[in-house]
């Protein structure tokens, strides 16, 4: 207890004498804490819980079969006719957009009438009451009315309710039979009979999965191996949910990407605590003396230092556990989106804030901390008590050292530019982050021969060009060079993330567009109405492309079938082109160099594909390499003869000849066309017509333009959540800075006082905090923008191509660049208005007579 | 030496009073209660003066060379530099003043160690927004004979030495009053008597009205005028 008074005493009642800095450091950590503890439970809720919506109805099984394209129903004969007692539940699986709300749903056709008591007998009050009303024919024939479904509660409907589904590109009327029950993964989904799920579909004769259930303490894996030798090569047993599995898979790049990039701002926060506890240490040196001299042991010195680092790391994460939980909610939309867009379609869970997620918090924010004051503390253990007296003596140090510190930051850096040249471990970037580390940590180290160099350069320029107070604001910040170096590292960090994430962005953004312009030679294109989304491929009508094509103005119609498939574990798409039509006018050309029309032509009629340079790098194939495909139930080799650009998914493309994949998955309904319109003919004209021939089919037509922007619009807000964490760390760096000139107003309130006795007017004592402020923009704003270009490198080149498998042309979004760093120097001088007020009104009297 | 001036000339300068205090009080809240740091003081010093102030701590020695250097505002009374009623001036004009007629000098020098001594002594002129800093602040360093320690920083300077410095940045601007608290109280006996020297030389040459608070009877001994305080109050005036 006495040791606590003591600790109250000496280090957490002088906090609370600058009540301000001390709201200002707590906040930058609470904020540091929130985003990571937000982008946890937000990635959690969108990917890392993730539950494809095709699970819905379906636990309790151990086995699933799967073929691209869908099974035949012959398989489901197979396996039923086998003498063993197994539980078989063919399931159709695709998804229909709610026309009211326009919500994408899970839409699952099971065999109502052999499976229905599993499922409408459960389905709750409502189909209970109307069961009850109804006589046994009746109910056979609501379950064999292709018009009947049951639905989620949360739709919100009632039996004998109609609900108007859009099903590919047709419009359904159907009629809600009963409403199942409240399941806890906050589903939305549709049932219906597995007859009228296959006839709405269009997939007759084809089921999408079989799921099995096998005896009691059966061997999984034993009968996986002796149910794959009875069914046909293309079809594919393997336990259930590991589509789930490979999902979640595929998400852990984005997530881990995402993850670390919410860790930028808790990097900042602790700069800045570091600055925090090395000013205290600085300001308490006599204090550090005199409780040496009467007794204190120098590991209570480095206790009490530690103990305020853990006094603002909790008082930051306390704050930061219900902000992040506040934050997560707003992620957690924008995550969703970009999981839909760009890898499966899912809903997310609830949030869910446990206490392993508070506890993980607390920890993230006090280890932060404790990490951070660790140097600063044992710096304060080892004062000795002649020192202890000495001004100026930390400062000495820093200034000493500079040339130590350079050594160490080449060092660093060249480890840096070594760690970037890795390959990827065990699929991650591991060794992008480690040289981003690295050179972050080289830039902090090079940090004070910087600051130095430019104040001292800009002193004499700054004093005849902004006057005496900028040469004193100049000379003060190099005076006090570590902590102004510990302040520019800080923001710097933040600026450097901000101007490399803008780059890679920035060039990522061009390369999509400069592709589009390669990708997108087609007038108009079309697909079914509904939200797009990387694993959804709904229909169009078989005959819709022949009544276009037919149009007096349209040249060519081109149609693209696409189907989910497992490769090697992992999703990809497997998508068929006319190849006439492409060969025509397709005008990209491949990695090999090789002309397009060289490359197509080696497709047509023959087991040969293309892939997306996605593709190629996650499974490591390349052109000449041979993949087998199991496509329905056969299994078949086709060979690669190129790789190509592609960023319209991460997932990765397989792309071969439409005649080709017919023969393998004779379904000829296309899910995309592409229209090119004769020349000298008016393209709004055409898109009228083909509107006028679409009547009653529920297609979206878009002009190459319109694919464009909406292809921009998706790409925006697919990186708005990393816009919104470098926000963050901007925020926490900009409130340090302010926290942090306020600490020197104080420390330096003799000077100041001093400067009215000389005759300075409270003006000019204002303008030197300003340019005081507007210098550690200046300095964090040079070093930011240095260190953030040879960040993008490693972002483009390395962590991108490694995560994702995209080559990125290098670009320079100047605009956005030089409106950023603005913003951010202009946030910086903003930041010194209130210290700057507070050193105009110190008074002179007081802060002379302290001395 | 000037400060062996006969004594009708210094009476004539005497005459030509720049400071002066009159029925001068200074109140202040401290911890709720009402304290009286002056106490109904008059006082006048003329250019060429050099007076000590001379009292027990607390007295209101340094409180009397605040409201002299218009850093402080008189409760009652008046303070007039010149013919300018400090009370009468706003924060700007307050400033003003200070920038043309007076100087201040510290017991512990109040030097900003991020500046040279040069960069120290031309500070005010530049606050001022003189032109002409370097070439004075030279000539202030030549009177207080430190030529050529311009390019050092205080930390490599001697206590004398930066006392010297602090000296010769108070009298940048050639104010008409020097004040000065306890300026050789941080410095052994020797060096404090050669500040001493500089001090009465400097008030003889430049015709400054200087005001050193002080607790050394050394330093009592050369002044002009003693001024002896208690709790606020002139308890004694004697002028040689």
């Amino acid at each position: 207890m006495p040791r606590l008074k003591l600790f109250y005493r000496l280090i957490v009642r002088p906090l609370f004498r600058e009540p301000i800095r001390l709201a200002l450091m707590v906040l930058a950590v609470a904020l540091g804490v929130a985003v990571v503890l937000a982008i946890d439970l937000a990635g959690n809720a969108a990917a890392g819980s993730f539950h494809s919506s095709m699970e819905s109805l379906a636990g309790g099984n151990d086995l699933e079969v799967v073929a691209p394209g869908g099974a035949p129903e012959s398989v489901v004969a197979t396996l039923a006719e086998q003498p063993h007692p197994l539980r078989i539940t063919p399931r159709m699986e695709d998804f229909a957009v709610d026309t009211r709300t326009q919500e994408t749903l899970s839409l699952i056709g099971l065999d109502l009438i052999a499976e229905g008591s599993r499922y409408v007998s459960e389905s709750g009050v409502a189909a209970e009451d109307s069961r009850n009303r109804q006589t046994i024919e009746e109910s056979i024939q609501e379950l064999e009315d292709p018009k009947s479904i049951w639905v989620s509660p949360s739709l919100g409907v009632k039996p004998g309710d109609h609900l108007k589904l859009l099903i590919n590109d047709a419009v359904q009327d159907c009629i809600v039979r009963g409403v199942l029950p409240q399941s806890s993964a906050n589903e939305s989904v549709i049932l219906m009979d597995i007859a009228a799920a296959q006839r709405a579909l269009n997939r007759h004769g084809r089921v999408d999965r079989i799921l099995i259930k096998l005896p009691e303490n059966a061997n999984i894996e034993e009968w996986r191996k002796k149910l794959s030798e009875l069914l046909p090569a293309g079809v594919e047993v393997r336990p259930q949910g590991a589509g789930t599995q490979e999902n979640r898979k595929m998400l852990a790049a984005f997530r881990w990407n995402l993850r670390l990039l919410s860790y930028i701002a808790l990097v900042v926060g602790a700069f800045l605590i570091y600055n925090t506890i090395s000013v205290s240490v600085v300001r308490r040196r006599p204090e550090i003396g005199i409780v040496r001299a009467i007794g204190a042991g120098r590991n209570e010195v480095l206790a009490a230092f530690l103990g305020e680092a853990v006094c603002l790391g909790l008082a930051g994460a306390l704050i930061g556990v219900p902000l992040g939980r506040i934050m997560a909610s707003g992620a957690v939309k924008l995550m969703a989106a970009t999981v839909d867009s760009l890898y499966v379609s899912s809903r997310p869970g609830a949030i869910g804030l446990s206490w392993s997620s508070v506890a993980l918090a607390l920890a993230v924010g006090v280890g932060v901390a404790v990490a951070s004051a660790l140097s600063p503390a044992r710096e304060a253990m080892q004062v000795s008590l002649t020192d202890a007296m000495a001004q100026g003596r930390r400062e000495y140090i820093a200034q000493t050292h500079k040339g130590r510190d350079l050594i160490v930051a080449a060092i660093l850096g060249a480890l840096g530019a070594f760690a970037a040249r890795m390959p990827a471990f065990a699929g991650k970037p591991m060794f992008g982050y480690l040289a981003t580390i690295l050179l972050i940590a080289a830039a902090a180290y090079a940090m004070p021969a910087l600051v130095n160099f430019v104040s001292q350069l800009a002193a004499q320029a700054l004093g005849k060009l902004l006057g005496v107070e900028a040469l004193l604001a100049s000379r003060s910040l190099a005076a006090s060079l570590r902590r102004t170096s510990v302040l520019v590292a800080a923001l710097a960090t933040a600026v450097a993330m901000m101007v490399s994430v803008g780059i890679m962005v920035g060039s990522f953004r061009q390369t999509v567009v400069a592709w589009m312009n390669d990708q997108l030679p087609a007038d108009l294109y079309l697909r079914p109405a509904g939200d797009p989304a990387a694993d959804r491929h709904p229909t169009i009508s078989v005959e819709l492309p022949g009544k276009i094509a037919a149009l007096p103005g349209v040249a060519a119609v081109n149609r693209l079938r696409a189907y989910e498939i497992s490769y090697n574990g992992m999703p990809a798409t497997l998508a068929s082109v006319d190849l006439r039509v492409l060969r025509a006018y397709r005008n990209s050309n491949f990695f090999s160099g090789r002309p397009a029309a060289q490359v197509l032509g080696q497709l047509r009629g023959q087991n040969n594909v293309i892939v997306s340079e996605p593709f190629s790098y996650k499974h490591h194939v390349k052109a000449g390499d041979t993949i087998a495909l199991s496509l329905g139930e056969y299994r078949a080799s086709f060979r690669i003869v190129d790789v190509y650009c592609d960023y319209a998914s991460e997932r990765g493309y397989i792309l071969m000849d439409r005649d080709v994949l017919l023969k393998y998955l004779p379904d000829p309904a296309p899910t995309n066309l592409a229209v090119f319109v004769a020349p000298s003919t008016d393209v709004d004209q055409v898109r009228k017509e083909i509107q006028e021939v679409a009547a009653g089919h529920r297609i979206l037509i878009f002009s190459d333009r319109d694919l464009r922007k909406e292809a921009v619009r998706i790409f925006d807000r697919t990186f708005a959540i990393t816009y919104a964490l470098e926000a963050v760390a901007v925020v926490v760096a900009v409130m340090g800075i302010a926290g942090a000139l306020i600490a020197l107003v104080i420390d330096r309130r003799r000077e100041l006082g001093l400067l009215r006795f000389l005759g300075a007017a409270t003006g000019q004592i204002r303008k030197m905090i300003l340019v005081e402020a507007g210098l550690l923009g200046l300095l964090a704003n040079l070093a930011g923008f240095a260190l953030g270009y040879f960040l993008s490198l490693i972002l483009v080149f390395v962590i991108n191509k490694q995560s994702f498998g995209w080559t990125i042309r290098f670009h320079w979004p100047f605009a956005v660049l030089l409106g950023a760093l603005t913003v951010v120097y202009l946030a910086t001088v903003i930041s010194g208005l209130y210290p700057a007020r507070v050193a105009a009104r110190l008074n002179p009297l007081e802060v002379i007579h302290e001395q | 030496m000037e400060n062996d001036d006969l004594p009708e000339e210094r009476a004539a300068v005497r005459r030509m009073a720049i400071l002066s205090l009159q029925a001068v009080t200074k109140e202040y809240a401290s911890e709720g209660q009402c304290v009286r740091a002056l106490d109904g003081v008059s006082l006048e010093v003329s250019a060429g003066e050099f007076v000590a102030l001379v009292g027990r701590s607390g007295c209101g020695k340094s409180t009397l060379l605040h409201v002299a250097g218009a850093m402080d505002f008189p409760s009652t009374g008046l303070v007039l530099i010149g013919d300018k009623n400090t009370s009468a001036l706003n924060d700007a004009q307050q400033t003003e003043l200070r920038r043309e007629k007076v100087g201040f000098v510290f017991q512990s020098f109040q030097l900003l160690h991020t500046l040279t001594v040069q960069e120290n002594v031309e500070l005010p002129l530049l606050l001022a927004g003189n032109p002409a800093a370097r070439e004075a602040a030279l000539e202030r360093l030549h009177w207080v004979d430190l030529d050529g320690l311009g390019a050092r920083y205080p930390h490599q300077l001697s206590g004398g030495q930066m006392q010297r410095v602090a000296i010769a940045r108070a009298l940048a601007h050639s104010p008409r009053i020097l004040l000065a608290d306890e300026p050789t109280g941080n410095l052994d006996s020797t060096t404090g008597a050669a500040i001493l020297d500089l001090l009465v030389r400097l008030t003889r040459e430049r015709k400054t009205a200087t005001i050193m608070a002080t607790h050394s009877p050394e330093a009592a001994a050369v002044c002009d005028t003693l001024v002896r305080m208690r709790d606020g109050r002139i308890e004694e005036i004697t002028r040689r």
